[in-house]
């Protein structure tokens, strides 16, 4: 399939070039840099899994928080309590990361499964506000600290150790090495995204946002479809939030679980634009290098927010197909010029 | 029986502060199509107004509510015409986006003008005192609240459903395009009842400075209450905002009994449950 695009670029060489660049990012970027381009992936990650949802089956979610909060906390859990005990020897440390991921990731999806089947009988603003009260039951349970595990609003420690493999020694925590990680996971998960969302099941997911009424007289079962749409969004969502627990080292509920957190991937998603599939990843490097170059500035830093929020503002008023719909107008135009001038 | 009397007084005070938010946000939603995340940052500017010209200008906290309900009376109406009225041809999520990203901006003025520690206001003199009511004593001042709450829904439902304004409202509300028709000014309308939508909130938010100390973050705690209130009275209700307030407000207050914390559960599985069986709401579709 030669035709298909990423801002009106060849997909299969442009995704080629940008996974070339982000194995040799770390070996040429500052180390907090590179920390600043692991939090870019995750949240790339996220985002285009929350689209997946919204972009392509038009179901504004407004609780994703849920499943990457609550992948991350039973990873978190997972490692303080059950690793220590773990009797892999060296390898433990790794071994435990990978056991409490996958658990994280099953937590998101046994979440998800009955969430989602309560939540897409209803539609648009309602979806979003049951999604919504879903999350934010599961903070006050986490905040509280019903189950005993949670630590309340302190929240909890999630720290990797160094593994030991035959004598090779891989240090979890370094930046670098976890930069790395992050990447093997997320570029294979991307790439998954990118086929579901090509395939026979993104169409029909198109097909029902568009109209949904039509899907379901062409034979569609609508609601089955959008509950698929949501598990896997979630199952998606949960890999980025076990990324990005021990990224940060820490969890806590303000911080992993409000609602603040699962609008980060809405705007994330607005800002690089909904109905394409790079669009949230586009609005992820937005989102993440804003913040970074607020940061620089203290008369900017000291009002973050303003500045944040008057950008949202602007985009959104101007620019309804995000900063990837206006990067694809700008290739066109650059590309049509050249076209011309020759 | 000292005791649930006790209870049913405060989750009436917390729910006719409720009701305050909630109304005008069902109100917006109900006539505009937009839901106004902003709404919770209204209600704290109310608050911040009536600090600043009852501790500041006047001394007065009569003046300083009525100042606060026109302040942010008028702060909602600039945000409708420079704003709001350039989406309302597009997504739900557009909107909800741009209003967002207005609690953002205001939050962070309410912090560079009124810095971000606690504040605290003193409840009027005129109200300072305990009253003795069905063998309990309790303060005079969370009694008015509750008396604002009731005369507001009254006159609310007084104006909606008896008054000429009120009716180019429900017409309005139920089809735009008609009402325009029959000469109905309808940008000016919506610029009215986005007024009186914020004209409440901030009411709502002087009369809650007295009662406990608050910083920038109150709007979004007052928000995602007054979520749970307009969804479980039903989206555009006023009847649904008032029993929803109503209900939110016993059940924190019984909440409390039952086990610490689970006040701030209750809503939420409200919320799930009420949502699940009735999505329209307890009163939804019964007003246009």
């Amino acid at each position: 399939m030669s035709n298909e695009t990423i801002l009106g670029l060849p997909a299969r060489r442009t995704a080629i070039v940008a996974f070339a660049l982000l194995v040799v990012a770390p070996f040429v970027l500052p180390t907090f840099q590179t920390y600043v381009l692991s939090e870019v992936l995750v949240l790339a990650l996220f985002a285009t899994a929350f689209n997946l949802l919204y972009g392509y089956t038009g179901l504004l979610s407004f609780g994703h928080a849920m499943f990457y909060g609550g992948a991350g906390y039973a990873l978190g859990i997972f490692l303080r309590d059950v690793a220590p005990s773990l009797p892999f020897g060296g390898a433990t440390p790794l071994v435990a990361f990978v056991v409490a991921a996958v658990l994280g990731v099953l937590v998101a999806t046994a979440i998800a499964i009955p969430v989602g089947y309560l939540s897409v009988r209803l539609e648009e603003i309602y979806f979003a506000m049951l999604t919504l009260s879903f999350s934010m039951a599961l903070y006050t349970l986490v905040n509280q600290n019903y189950f005993g595990v949670t630590n309340g609003s302190d929240g909890i420690l999630v720290l990797l150790n160094t593994a030991n493999l035959f004598g090779f020694t891989l240090s979890l925590y370094d930046r670098v090495t976890y930069y790395f990680v992050i990447l093997l996971v997320v570029a294979p998960a991307m790439y998954i995204l990118w086929r579901v969302a090509n395939s026979p099941f993104g169409l029909v997911s198109e097909a029902i946002r568009e109209n949904s009424e039509r899907a379901s007289g062409l034979g569609i079962d609508v609601r089955r479809h959008q509950w698929a749409a949501f598990v896997l969004s979630a199952v998606f969502t949960g890999i980025a939030g076990v990324l990005v627990a021990p990224l940060h080292s820490s969890l806590s509920p303000g911080a992993s679980l409000h609602w603040s957190i699962s609008a980060e991937p809405v705007i994330m998603t607005v800002f690089g634009g909904p109905y394409s599939f790079i669009g949230p990843t586009v609005g992820a490097l937005f989102y993440r290098y804003i913040r970074w170059g607020i940061t620089q500035f203290p008369m900017l830093e000291a009002h973050w927010q303003l500045v944040f929020g008057a950008l949202i503002l602007v985009i959104v008023v101007f620019a309804p197909r995000g900063v990837s719909g206006l990067l694809k107008w700008a290739v066109k135009r650059v590309r049509g010029d050249g076209g011309e001038s020759t | 029986m000292a005791l649930p009397i006790q209870e049913i007084l405060t989750g009436l005070s917390l729910g006719s502060r409720y009701f305050l938010v909630a109304i005008g946000l069902s109100l917006i939603f109900g006539v505009l199509g937009v839901l106004n995340f902003a709404h919770g940052a209204l209600y704290m500017i109310g608050a911040y107004v009536s600090l600043t010209v009852v501790q500041n200008a006047t001394g007065n906290f009569w003046v300083g509510l009525i100042a606060a309900g026109l302040a942010v009376g008028a702060v909602g109406a600039i945000i409708e015409m420079g704003l709001i009225r350039r989406v309302y041809d597009r997504d739900e999520l557009d909107q909800l986006i741009l209003t967002f990203a207005l609690v953002l901006i205001i939050s962070d003025l309410t912090r560079t003008v009124w810095g971000s520690g606690n504040q605290t206001m003193a409840t009027p003199e005129l109200l300072a005192s305990n009253v003795q009511f069905l063998g309990t004593s309790y303060p005079a001042y969370r009694l008015f609240v509750i008396v604002v709450g009731f005369a507001a829904m009254g006159v609310f439902w007084y104006a909606i459903q008896r008054t000429y304004l009120g009716r180019l409202v429900r017409a309005t509300s139920s089809d735009r395009d008609m009402a325009a028709l029959l000469g109905v000014n309808v940008p000016r309308l919506y610029t009215g009842v986005f007024f009186a939508g914020s004209f409440l909130a901030g009411i709502g938010g002087a009369l809650a400075a007295p009662m406990q100390a608050f910083t920038p973050a109150l709007g979004d705690q007052v928000i995602i209450n007054a979520f749970i209130i307009v969804v479980i009275g039903g989206l555009g209700s006023f009847t649904g905002a008032f029993v929803g307030a109503m209900f939110i407000g016993l059940l924190q207050s019984f909440g409390v009994l039952v086990a610490s914390g689970v006040g701030q559960l209750l809503p939420f599985l409200a919320m799930i449950l009420v949502l699940i069986f009735r999505p329209e709401g307890l009163f939804g579709g019964e007003e246009q």
